[in-house]
């Protein structure tokens, strides 16, 4: 973990009131990894006043210049840098205030932070299950999975509201696209996707799921998973403070009623049944 | 010449007048990656209470103008996981270590104190015991027992004050509410009781309603209120404390530069603690003491004493 100044390499819209910022990664931080998070300090005012947590969605080594040509222009326009990205969504005037910042301007951040999604299991399928704006980290790991000669058996299931919400984003091939009003894809959300498709998916074999995205999603998707078996590494969402785990503001409720993990610090990739995501904001 | 920036707490000297407030850096630990604390002149840590508190209900803060809620409710591991999993860690800082003490009863509050006093043994000054001193938590807003039904009456301070004195010649710091008519009626009460200084303030009550879910933001309803919007109640109420009492006075509440803390030390605080301030840069404490240098160096002050003597009538 580093504070550090990045660079904005890319802030570009990608949906409505979606945006992709991409910073270039001071590797002396450490790799992040897909379900990890960084903090932002979009203002050097005191309002907004505390800093965002942004879920990375990629991250790309550092490279040499010999092979830039080969590149696309993002790529290229890193320098070789080692670069992060994440998407968000403006909800607020905090993230109104980031999307506002311009290439080639500069931005406080903290991290790798948080706990990252387990590696499949050998045999285990990955079904990774993303909720609107929750796509981000999921695009992250299922680029992990499908990491070259090593690559791992993977269904990614994006859910949308509609078609019109689609975001300009290349999606992996075979990627399900789930709407809830049908106006694209599969109509319903990739909880109701899953559980239609789960006998098959499980007479394929041994499966773990990863999910991020709305409180309710996530309950569904933990009650899912707890109905059929199948182990759920799941991303929550709280507001955070610290975003280091001193602070304890990120609370969540254990399933066991035993007290509370931190968002931050325990997680934000949690075991499915160890959150009471019922009780979630 | 360098500016000479020892503040003396009791018999405790800092090396500097900067503290990392409770509450908003744990024990140390957490930040140990992004802050050095060897720099700062003391941590105060997260309050410990005698049995482990889980804490209150979710969401326990949101974001205000300038400012942060929180209801934590003094979630922490208890005394005996503090001894155990805390104390270790505190041993190796090289900046005083003040443990904040919660408590639901006086008796609470006796018991932690003696009982790390126990652990940590007799006080010797520049001795690394890993405790030099205790911050009492007559203030925080968001338990129903203990905590502010303390800090609100200066009979009780006295009484707990003493109490306390009599198990420790460690440093006492007690640490005050805003939340009060006359805070320097309080600051008098912790100073009769045997106090080695006061600390203000700990969070103002506040609340914020979602208007679309028509729901408090916090689960419990209200929180503490911190972060540069409480930061002129903070100034006034430490220039307030310092006119009544003899002891030194601790700033605390939205610092989050040199010139926010030369305006708590210019008002009679003989040291600051930054905490909402770390959560927006962990590297604040540090470059808040910076500031505090060169201010001093550009203004040829000799001591960090000699600040709350310059503010003109």
């Amino acid at each position: 973990v580093r504070q550090f100044e990045a660079e904005i390499l890319e802030n570009r819209p990608v949906a409505e009131a979606w945006r992709e910022l991409v910073i270039d990664w001071d590797p002396a931080a450490g790799e992040p990894r897909a379900g990890q998070f960084f903090m932002v300090r979009v203002s050097t005012f005191s309002d907004p006043l505390l800093r965002r947590p942004l879920a990375f969605s990629s991250f790309r080594r550092a490279f040499s210049s010999f092979r830039r040509a080969q590149l696309d222009d993002g790529a290229r326009a890193s320098d070789g840098k080692a670069r992060a990205s994440a998407i968000y969504q403006i909800r607020g005037g905090a993230t109104r205030l980031l999307s506002e910042l311009a290439t080639g301007s500069r931005i406080d951040v903290i991290g790798p932070l948080g706990k990252a999604f387990p590696e499949p299991a050998e045999g285990e399928t990955a079904l990774l299950a993303g909720g609107g704006i929750g796509l981000g980290p999921l695009l992250f790991m299922d680029d992990i999975l499908s990491g070259g000669d090593a690559a791992k058996a993977r269904r990614l299931v994006l859910g949308f509201r509609s078609s019109s919400l689609l975001p300009s984003i290349d999606l992996p091939e075979g990627t399900v696209v789930c709407t809830d009003d049908g106006s694209s894809g599969f109509k319903g959300s990739p909880v109701d996707w899953l559980s239609r498709n789960a006998r098959k998916a499980t007479e394929d074999g041994l499966v773990r799921v990863y999910g991020c995205g709305p409180a309710p999603m996530l309950a569904a998707l933990a009650g899912l998973s707890a109905e059929l078996g199948w182990p759920a590494s799941l991303s929550a969402e709280q507001w955070m403070a610290c975003g280091v785990g001193a602070c304890m503001g990120c609370a969540l409720p254990r399933a066991d009623g035993l007290g509370y993990l931190r968002a931050c610090a325990d997680g934000p990739v949690f075991e499915a049944g160890d959150v009471d995501w019922k009780a979630g904001r | 010449v360098k500016p000479d920036l020892r503040v003396r707490i009791g018999g405790l000297e800092l090396s500097n007048p900067v503290g990392l407030a409770s509450g908003t850096f744990g024990y140390g630990s957490e930040y140990e990656e992004l802050v050095d604390t060897d720099s700062v002149g003391a941590l105060y840590t997260k309050a410990v209470t005698l049995e482990p508190r889980q804490g209150n209900p979710v969401p326990r803060i949101v974001e205000t103008p300038s400012g942060m809620l929180n209801s934590i409710g003094l979630a922490n591991p208890g005394l005996d996981a503090f001894l155990k999993d805390k104390l270790p860690g505190l041993r190796s800082r090289r900046c005083a270590v003040f443990v904040n003490v919660a408590g639901s009863s006086e008796e609470e509050y006796v018991e932690v104190v003696s009982r790390i006093e126990a652990a940590v043994g007799a006080w010797t000054p520049g001795g690394k015991s890993g405790v030099d001193g205790y911050e009492i938590n007559v203030s925080c807003p968001n338990v129903r027992h203990g905590g502010l039904a303390f800090g609100t009456d200066p009979v009780q301070v006295e009484r707990l004050t003493r109490a306390l004195r009599d198990s420790t010649d460690r440093p006492l710091v007690v640490k005050l509410t805003p939340n009060v008519a006359d805070i320097a009626g309080i600051a008098k009460a912790a100073e009769a009781g045997g106090a080695d200084a006061v600390s203000c303030i700990n969070t103002l009550v506040g609340m914020v309603i979602d208007t679309r879910r028509r729901v408090s933001a916090i689960a419990l309803g209200t929180g503490g209120l911190s972060g540069p919007a409480i930061r002129p109640i903070g100034v006034a109420c430490c220039y307030k404390a310092a006119r009544a009492v003899g002891i030194p006075v601790i700033g605390i509440g939205g610092i989050m530069r040199a010139e926010d803390a030369l305006q708590y030390l210019l008002a009679g605080a003989r040291a600051i603690q930054v905490g909402t301030g770390t959560f927006v840069d962990p590297r604040c404490a540090l470059s808040v003491l910076e500031g505090i240098g060169s201010w001093m160096e550009e203004r040829d002050v000799a001591a960090v004493a000699d600040i709350a003597g310059m503010l003109q009538a």
